[in-house]
């Protein structure tokens, strides 16, 4: 009973979090970003009737620097929340994450997706989503190797998610057992209480797999 | 003629004689947009470097860009500010130590050239100076990647 309880305030805070972490990505994406853009918009067209060649140019970096700063404000906001994932789904929001894990980190990940994609519930999306996240950033992190795959395959009443790379691996069970694997106890928790399951192979030399075991409904 | 490629590379190539390091790498930033890649490595253990793009004011390149001024780590990841994943540079060429100066074009800062080393380690001043020589010198170059000729 009491087991039960702490597993609802532990979806509940999480699921809290995620929500605010939603709403601020969105005020930057549609409210300030919008300012700004107008900003912009206005800044350019101040500059187009200034005459002091001096005060034209300063005008022109300030265009500039807005120009920069919407672009910061938009890649953050999509570092933040996802926006695709509600709309686009799972698969397709996990692509163009890859696309900015590339850009970042120069490891190529090759997302593949067999079976029919189901929906589901924005509870377990986000929650597959963070944990795929996180899993590339241990391979960006530790696995020294320049690229890595994503496999997502759909059945009737579950999906399977993998990550593997074939990088230099570990010691699952003296990682696990030395108390310093945070980052891999939370992404099985936070799969756990969404009704799924994270299971992590590693081999010395061979690589890792993150695999994911989601149930649709 | 040489390339302009083969040209940074002599000059890379001489600085690594001259102030023995692992790594060489050039950051400049795009001419259309603010963003920054790395056109230009030496001593490099995989591509990453190639595939990897960074936003101005971030990572090291970033930072030594708008900031126009150098930057040292002299012991990573310890003692950095931010996250380990804010130096995707170091992480993707396994570097604990690094330097990093700006590179000016027309007044402004357009680029960073970085060593890097697969070992802690500090960085003297003769060091600095020897790399702001070669800045200098590569500098010469950036007319050609910033305008069409
Ligand atoms: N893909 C991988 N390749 C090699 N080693 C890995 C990989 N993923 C995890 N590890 C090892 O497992 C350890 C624990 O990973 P975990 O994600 O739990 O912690 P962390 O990434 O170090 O910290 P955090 O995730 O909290 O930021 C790492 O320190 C690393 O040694
Ligand atoms: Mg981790």
């Amino acid at each position: 009973m009491e087991l039960e309880a702490g597993n609802q305030a532990c979806s509940y805070i999480i699921q809290s979090q995620e929500e605010e972490i939603k709403r601020v990505a969105l005020e930057l994406h549609e409210s300030i970003n919008q300012n700004l853009y107008t900003m912009q918009t206005g800044l350019n067209f101040i500059e187009a009737g200034i005459e002091n060649q001096e005060l034209k140019s300063y005008a022109k970096e300030m265009a500039g620097l807005m120009e920069r700063t919407i672009r910061e404000v938009r890649l953050l906001s999509v570092e933040l929340y996802p926006n695709t994932l509600s709309t686009l789904g799972l698969v397709s929001a996990m692509k163009s994450y890859s696309k900015l894990f590339t850009n970042t980190f120069g490891i190529l990940i090759d997302v593949h997706s067999s079976g029919e994609e189901k929906l589901l519930s924005d509870q377990k999306s986000m929650a597959a989503f963070r944990v795929c996240q996180e899993a590339l950033i241990n391979i960006a992190k530790y696995a020294d190797t320049d690229h890595a795959k994503i496999e997502f395959t759909w059945g009737e009443i579950s999906v399977r998610i993998d990550i593997k790379d074939a990088g230099k691996g570990f010691d699952a069970n003296e990682v696990m057992e030395s108390g310093s694997a945070n980052g891999i106890a939370a992404m099985r928790e936070r799969l756990r209480l969404v009704g799924g399951q994270c299971d992590l192979s590693s081999e010395l030399d061979k690589g890792t797999t993150v695999s994911i075991n989601l149930p649709i409904q | 003629m040489k390339s302009l490629k083969d040209l940074v590379l002599t000059e890379c190539d001489s600085l690594k004689q001259r102030v023995p390091c692992d790594f060489v790498g050039i950051a400049l930033q795009n001419r259309h947009d603010p963003d920054i890649t790395w056109p230009y490595a030496m001593g490099n253990r995989n591509e990453k470097y190639k595939y990897i793009t960074v936003r101005y004011g971030k990572g090291i390149a970033g930072k030594v860009i708008s900031s126009g001024t150098p930057m040292e780590i002299t012991g990573f990841p310890e003692n950095i500010l931010g996250k380990i994943t804010d130096y995707p540079i170091m992480l993707a060429e396994k570097l604990v130590a690094a330097y990093s100066v700006p590179l000016v074009w027309n007044g402004l800062p357009k680029g960073a050239l970085l060593i890097g080393y697969r070992h802690a380690r500090q960085f003297d001043e003769q060091e600095k100076q020897k790399l702001r020589e070669v800045a200098r010198n590569l500098e010469s170059f950036l007319p050609s990647h910033f305008t069409d000729e």
